[in-house]
């Protein structure tokens, strides 16, 4: 399991799945205020 | 003849110990994770916690009182804090490399990635305080302005920190301090600085875009 504070490789890929996260997250939102 | 023995035995051990270790015991350890992480963890779990406590505020603000954001008659810079953005996940490409090249010995990778690494906070707090000054509003105008001075200058603080603790790596890197096998000291302040990464894809999503 991804354990961000074990080690710098783990945070770094965490800080990726985070960023990718967010942006779909904030994509959807902003999407679905523009279609209401 | 035994007293000599014991005698001798405890001279032997007394002369191994000088040369195999100087200065005070070293201290106890009760965990298994290495005391410079386990210190830093800590660390990062206070500070999602102080975190938290700012965007709590800012999510009161915007939900539960369903106030305007941002506040009337203001606008936020999104283009310019997009920039920034990219400014500061760069600079945790270049962290990372800077590792890497630590790991497997190669020196000047290490520095070039690590002042990079400097470089790149720099300008982000730069640009940042440099927002501050043309922004047009002040944290005792509105309670979204302090909320978005309290967040954005949370994270500024945490930067600035970082950007600490960047140039005692940058100067030890320097000094030659990181070899293949000993670069702590390389990647704690590395995990660090993801995390204040992290915490600001989450500030800029949810303060400047959504």
């Amino acid at each position: 399991m991804l354990n961000p504070l074990r080690s710098e490789a783990e945070a770094f890929r965490f800080l990726i799945y985070v960023v990718v996260v967010a942006v779909l997250i904030a994509g959807f939102v902003l999407l679905v205020r523009a279609l209401v | 003849m035994e007293a000599a023995a014991v005698s001798g035995t405890h001279g032997s051990h007394a002369g191994v110990h000088d040369e195999e270790h100087h200065g005070p015991p070293e201290a106890n350890r009760s965990s298994r994770v290495e005391p410079q992480l386990l210190g830093m963890l800590l660390f990062i779990i206070s500070e999602v916690m102080v975190f938290g406590a700012f965007f709590t505020a800012y999510f009161f603000i915007r939900v539960v009182n369903g106030d305007q954001w941002p506040a009337e008659g203001t606008e936020l810079p999104k283009l310019i804090a997009g920039v920034n953005t990219a400014i500061l996940l760069s600079s945790s490409f270049t962290m990372h490399w800077a590792l890497e090249c630590a790991k497997s010995g190669n020196r000047f990778g290490l520095k070039a990635g690590i002042v990079t690494t400097l470089g790149l906070g720099a300008t982000f707090l730069f640009i940042q305080i440099n927002e501050y000054v043309h922004i047009g509003f002040s944290p005792a105008d509105t309670a979204q302005a302090s909320v978005f001075y309290g967040l954005t200058g949370l994270h500024g603080a945490h930067v600035f920190v970082g950007l600490t603790l960047l140039s005692m790596v940058t100067i030890r890197s320097f000094k030659g301090h990181f070899t293949p096998e000993e670069h702590r000291g390389v990647e704690v302040p590395g995990i660090y600085w993801h995390f204040v990464d992290v915490m600001w894809v989450i500030v800029y999503l949810s303060v400047y875009i959504i």
